[in-house]
């Protein structure tokens, strides 16, 4: 008897779990969103976009003409950091400091002493391989890299800020980007806690931008699955 | 559970309910994703210049697939090779390529390629370093050069036209060493050696534009005599200049592609083609020709009355029998007597790639002198003597009398497996060189990327480092590389030679080798004289060529043109002769000469003579030692040598060399067809692997022909139908009459719908988006298609197509270790394909006359698609642009819409062969290089299908948009379109007039397939256009 009714449950518990499968897969639960592995040198894009105000596409230099937006080489890198070596002086950026970060850059590019070998970058933002994304088509449309990265300026260490479900995308290829928004996004400065918001100073319209404003894209399957 | 001391309850314990959700949990966390499974950024140490991540570079080179050396364009990403295209600025090829040369990359990352030096130790392989086979082959040739018997040496190179052949001889040369044989056992000597004697260069270009009449005496133009991809730009050209297009009749034993093209078959009997000839030249008479060939003398007769009139003709000479020198002097006398030298026969303009290819003769002669022990040193580079030699020649005990034999391989072969020591070599795409293609031109061959395996190093490059390791050989090679000696001796020298390297072709002129008279032979064996039933016809392949193709998983899975068979070796045999014999398709066949004997299956084909069989060559490689058996997953590619020609060419089929006798002809070429045979029922039998259905249409029209005195006539001009039941009541768009995806997705848009049509959302024409203002479309232009199936492979090339044949691919569980046996079961994955015909001769009797068709076939991209409706999951569906796009990740497998398409042409992907853990698994590293990163690699269970190359029309678009402006019509293409080498497909925008497909699809030959069943297709077929014998046109 006890046999016989404790396996009833478990058709019950595999819709259980079916369904949770599901619901993690609609919800954007399943996404990887919020990920933010350590890397191996601690790369603050806070302080080389938001204080230095280094343009993205100077390292990630096809984001406006390939689909594939281009990633640093270690000699992008040295190109600053054979003078800005891991002695910091002091300076607007911070008390004088030895930087870990710099000198573990000086290993990987062969400073010291040890042949140069690429740096594994753990890879965050990631498609599957059924979708196609041209970062050029949008980098040209005008949509700023904060809309889909998130406010990367103020990031010390980054992390996925939108999920990169299906329903994600579809939402702005249908209902349009709204241009306030990817500016509002772009303007953002850090908050001093590891989080970002808006400048003083920074008006936000008061108003939704009205769908004639909005940069409409086209929605079909075939737009990116192929 | 029942001596539990736990106390007994109602209901799930809790232990059992921990069990239960610790399994239920796992399959959730399963399905999450963890931040690391994204992977690995690794960016490079230094970027290179001038290219840009996931944007294609293109260089532009030269193809070595056979000795014609087109132009190729290697399209190249992130560093690896994905495509090759024609080079639209080359003289040969214009843009086009065959289904060989594509497949060039299958072995640049062939899985089975050497990636270090080996040296024969003890009979048994080792690896060695490069400095260890270096010195041991220095070693050696010190040796022979102290013995005097350098002299002796024999140095065999795979044909190129260019610098290697000069760089070589002088090599040898420094060392002592007679000059190299360079070797294309596929070239026909006897019409290079008439050439030469008549015009004075072996190969003058053919004009067919001028020619009225083109009569073929065995050379198939279409597909591998002389060089093919020109022939067919220039005979599809002609044919479609409708009012001066030249009638073809086709002279030999069996119809071959080329003979299915031509309007006319007259099967004579082998070797009779010079009797016809001479008939025809007034030197024979017409009985005599008619009772020796076996042809009726009417025939003969009226084609001699239509030479005399058609002014001017071509006559092409490429029959391969004992006689084939006296046929190609006959027909090259009967050209000048007829006027055609000038006009359609152009000596002024040789083709000049095929000069230097040394005659069998030599080659054979060089066999006998290894057998008599007076080679020292034996050479091999990419060339695989120990394959296509017959095996009467007995070449391996010849070549075991060589001391010490060094092989130049990029992989191994029979014959690298014979040597002592390898040194893999690189592939044509990795290594600098030129060519000279055709008078006054110069080609240039570049690397399109850095070498896949680091331990490959480039012959030339070695043979530098030898010479240069012999004191008196030093001081003539002072050059570090062989890309340095190519420069320094090029016109201009290197400024000249990067100049034409954006082009990759150049006017200019390199020093021609001399072809040195005919050796004396033994004359071969008179034909009819030999023992047997039959008379045996041997022929390279026409895809695998001599044998080179067969390691190619691509050319392996392509059908041949003609029997439609793959990954197989088949015997052809008349219908009348199978019948008397009791011979079925399939039945296992024993053929014996008195040289060998094969056993192959038996394929029924109306275009043998009934006296003859025909076997074709390629297959059939063996390796000498046995092989251990092997897991495809688990391979260790350095220990695990792939001898036999590597995994995909090994111990399939039948090599047809093995029956005939070693014979030349008097132009010191390879006799192909010199012997009779025996053919006796074994009581086996096997299905072929075949992609064919049905040889015959059954009356439904699929491939269309019209006869040229009605296309003239305008006779079938004036079909416009009236409107078919259920038809759409309106047009939706200008070009092709098509309700695009309104009537798929239910009446949408239709002023009758209850919206009155105001509702059209994306497939609005007006809808800002702009989707909906195109109709992609396509055109097959059946008057220029020949059949030749480079589209399929360049189909395979562009979407990732897995190839399913090899014996390790079908089933995991009760797995069939078959080759071919995916295929049998009707599982290939050729999204286009090419169907063929027969026409007429319902009886299948010798005698009536019937007539070749083909038609490519890929989606239909219906508008009223079958396929659309009946998907459960919204996998298919139309697409505002007019294509019947196919969600891969959206597909769950159920395979209705397969069920509902009446053209079949789209294919399920049964075993995961895009998965890399699976044994089915398509792409072995690193023929994975090869994928196109713009197209997904479909997992298992996924329907795929042909979607007009969607990719490149994404990217045109992105293009486009890049550079602020419209599509250009016609500025780009699918790969079919592209590669296409009659020009027969035709791409673009039907909805836009400045698209020429949209001008094609109103043509007066145009149809669609199945027109009665409303589906709206966009792939708009022309007619076949025929040209009757002006004797037989009534009955046309």
């Amino acid at each position: 008897m006890t046999k016989r009714r404790k396996w009833t449950a478990i058709p019950g518990l595999i819709v259980l779990a079916a369904g949770a499968v599901m619901l993690s897969a609609y919800s954007g639960a399943s996404s990887s969103q919020n990920s933010s592995p350590v890397q191996p040198i601690p790369f603050p894009h806070s302080v080389h976009v938001g204080k230095l105000g280094i343009n993205c596409v100077y390292c990630h230099y096809s984001a406006n003409k390939s689909p594939d937006p281009g990633f640093p080489a270690v000699s992008t890198c040295m190109g600053c950091h054979t003078l800005i070596g891991p002695n910091r002086p002091a300076s607007n950026l911070g008390a004088a400091r030895t930087s870990v970060g710099i000198q573990t850059l000086w290993n990987y590019a062969g400073m010291g002493g040890k042949p140069a070998k690429p740096i594994p970058w753990i890879r965050i933002h990631r498609l599957p391989d059924y979708v196609h994304f041209p970062h050029m088509r949008h980098i040209n449309a005008g949509v700023t890299c904060q809309t889909c990265h998130g406010p990367i300026q103020t990031e010390d260490r980054v992390y996925q800020y939108a999920t990169l479900n299906m329903g994600w995308c579809v939402n702005c290829h249908v209902n349009g980007y709204d241009p306030q928004q990817g500016e509002e996004m772009a303007s953002m400065v850090s908050d001093g806690h590891g989080g970002a918001m808006l400048p003083a100073g920074f008006t936000a319209p008061t108003t939704a931008t009205p769908d004639s404003l909005r940069k409409h894209a086209r929605y079909d399957c075939s737009v990116c699955h192929y | 559970m029942s001596k539990s001391t736990e106390p007994k309850g109602k209901g799930v314990k809790r232990r059992d309910f921990l069990k239960i959700l610790g399994v239920s949990g796992a399959a959730v966390g399963a399905a999450g994703c963890s931040p690391e499974s994204a992977g690995k950024l690794i960016p490079y140490l230094v970027s290179p210049d001038q290219t840009v991540p996931g944007v294609s570079t293109y260089y532009a080179t030269t193809c070595r697939e056979c000795a014609a050396s087109c132009g190729v364009i290697a399209e190249t990403r992130d560093g690896r090779t994905m495509k090759l295209e024609g080079n639209p600025d080359h003289p040969l090829n214009r843009g086009a390529i065959c289904a060989r040369g594509q497949s060039a990359l299958q072995q640049l990352y062939n899985p089975d390629r050497l990636r270090a030096p080996m040296i024969k130790k003890g009979g048994a392989w080792q690896s060695a370093s490069w400095d260890e086979a270096l010195a041991l082959v220095s070693q050696k040739l010190g040796e022979a050069k102290s013995r005097n018997a350098a002299g002796g040496a024999v140095f065999l190179n795979q044909h190129e036209s260019g610098s290697f052949p000069a760089f070589a001889d002088q090599w040898l040369a420094a060392f002592g060493m007679k000059p190299h044989l360079s070797v294309d056992f596929e070239a026909d000597q006897a019409a290079m050696e008439a050439n030469r004697r008549a015009y004075g260069v072996s190969w003058p270009r053919l004009d067919f534009s001028q020619a009225r009449l083109v009569v073929s005496f065995g050379a198939d133009f279409l597909e591998g005599w002389g060089a093919s991809v020109p022939h067919q730009l220039d005979y599809a050209d002609a044919r479609t200049n409708f009012e001066n297009a030249p009638r073809s009749v086709y002279i030999g034993p069996r119809r071959t592609l080329t003979g299915m093209n031509c309007d006319q078959w007259i099967p004579c009997k082998p070797g009779s083609e010079l009797i016809v000839a001479q008939a025809l030249a007034g030197k024979a008479s017409v009985a005599q020709a008619a009772s020796a060939s076996g042809v009726g003398a009417d025939v003969l007769g009226a084609l001699a009355r239509e030479l005399a009139a058609a002014k001017p003709s071509l006559l092409l000479a490429g029959a391969r029998t004992a006689n084939a020198l006296d046929l190609a002097l006959a027909v090259a006398d009967l050209n000048k007597t007829l006027g055609n030298v000038g006009k359609t026969v152009l000596p002024a303009e040789p083709l000049t790639a095929f000069e230097g290819i040394a005659r069998y003769s030599e080659l054979a002669d060089a066999v006998e002198r290894m057998r008599g022990g007076s080679v020292p040193v034996a050479f091999v580079r990419g060339t695989n003597p120990a394959y296509y030699l017959p095996a009467s020649l007995k070449f391996a005990d010849a070549f075991a009398k060589v001391p010490f034999k060094v092989a130049f391989a990029t992989q191994p072969d029979e014959t690298v497996e014979a040597c002592d020591v390898v040194l893999p070599d690189l592939h044509s795409l990795e290594s600098w060189g030129d060519a000279m293609p055709v008078k006054g031109t110069l080609a240039l061959q570049q690397p399109a990327m850095d070498p896949v395996f680091g331990g490959t190093r480039g012959a030339g490059d070695v043979m530098l480092a030898l010479a240069q390791k012999d004191p008196s050989a030093a001081a003539k090679f002072p050059q570090n590389s062989y890309r340095e000696w190519v420069m320094a001796r090029f016109p201009g020298g290197p400024a000249g030679f990067a100049s034409g390297l954006a082009k990759g072709v150049m006017p200019g002129t390199l020093p021609v080798p001399a072809a040195p008279a005919p050796l004396a032979m033994t004359a071969p064996p008179v034909l009819e004289s030999t023992a047997g039933d039959f008379y045996l016809i041997t022929y390279p392949h026409a895809l695998l060529g001599d044998g080179r193709g067969a390691n190619k998983p691509w050319l392996q899975e392509l059908p041949d043109p003609v029997a439609k068979i793959v990954w197989s070796s088949w015997v052809e045999m008349h219908p009348e002769t199978a019948t008397k014999m009791g011979i079925e398709r399939g039945d296992i066949v024993e053929v014996k000469t008195a040289h060998g004997a094969i056993r192959a299956p038996a394929y029924l084909y109306l275009g043998v003579r009934p006296d003859t069989i025909a076997i074709p060559l390629g297959q059939g490689h063996r390796a000498a030692a046995p092989i251990p058996a092997w897991d495809p997953l688990h391979q260790d590619p350095v220990k695990n040598v792939q001898w036999g020609y590597g995994r995909y060419a090994r111990g399939v089929g039948v090599n047809p060399l093995d029956l005939v006798p070693a014979a030349a002809d008097a132009a010191g070429g390879f006799v192909w067809t010199v012997t009779k045979a025996t053919v006796a029922k074994t009581g086996d039998r096997e299905t072929i692997p075949s992609t064919e259905g049905s040889a015959r249409q059954h009356g439904r029209g699929i491939a269309q022909a019209i006869t040229i005195t009605d296309l003239l006539s305008g006779k079938g001009n004036e079909v416009k139908e009236a409107p078919l039941p259920g038809d759409a009541s309106h047009e939706y768009l200008p070009g092709l009459r098509a309700p695009v995806a309104a009537d798929a997705q239910g009446d949408i848009g239709a002023p009758t719908a209850a919206d009155s049509g105001t509702h059209l959302g994306m497939y609005d024409p007006k809808n800002p988006l702009g989707m909906a203002r195109r109709r992609w479309a396509m055109t097959v232009d059946l008057a220029r298609c020949t059949g030749c199936s480079a589209c399929v492979t360049a189909c395979y090339a562009e979407n990732n197509i897995p190839t399913v044949g090899a014996a390790w691919q079908n089933a995991t569980v009760y797995a069939v270790e078959k080759t071919g046996y995916n295929v049998v079961r009707g599982r290939e994955m050729n999204w286009i394909r090419i169907e063929r015909y027969f026409e007429g001769a319902p009886d299948a009797k010798f005698g009536e006359e019937w007539e070749g068709r083909v038609v490519p076939m890929m989606c239909q991209q219906c508008g009223n698609a079958p396929c659309e409706p009946v998907c459960p999951v919204f996998a298919t569906y139309h697409s505002p642009d007019g294509l019947n796009v196919q969600v891969y990740n959206r597909c769950v497998g159920t395979r209705y819409c397969s069920n509902n398409c009446p053209y079949k042409v789209r294919y399920f992907n049964w075993f995961g062969y895009g998965e890399k853990d699976r044994r089915q698994y398509a792409f072995p590293e690193p023929l994975n290089w090869q994928l196109n990163p713009d197209v997904t690699v479909r997992g298992k269970g996924v329907m795929e299908k042909c979607t007009f190359c969607v990719q490149r029309i994404r990217e045109a678009e992105n293009r486009a948009k890049l550079e602020h402006r419209e599509l250009i019509p016609d500025e780009f293409t699918t790969a079919c379109a592209a590669s296409c080498p009659s020009r027969a497909i035709t791409f673009g925008d039907a909805a836009d007039e400045r698209w020429s497909v949209n001008k094609l699809i109103e043509d007066r030959r145009a149809y669609t397939v199945f027109k009665e069943i409303n589906t709206y297709p966009a792939v708009v077929y022309l007619k076949k256009v025929n040209h009757p014998s002006p004797a037989a046109a009534g009955n046309a």
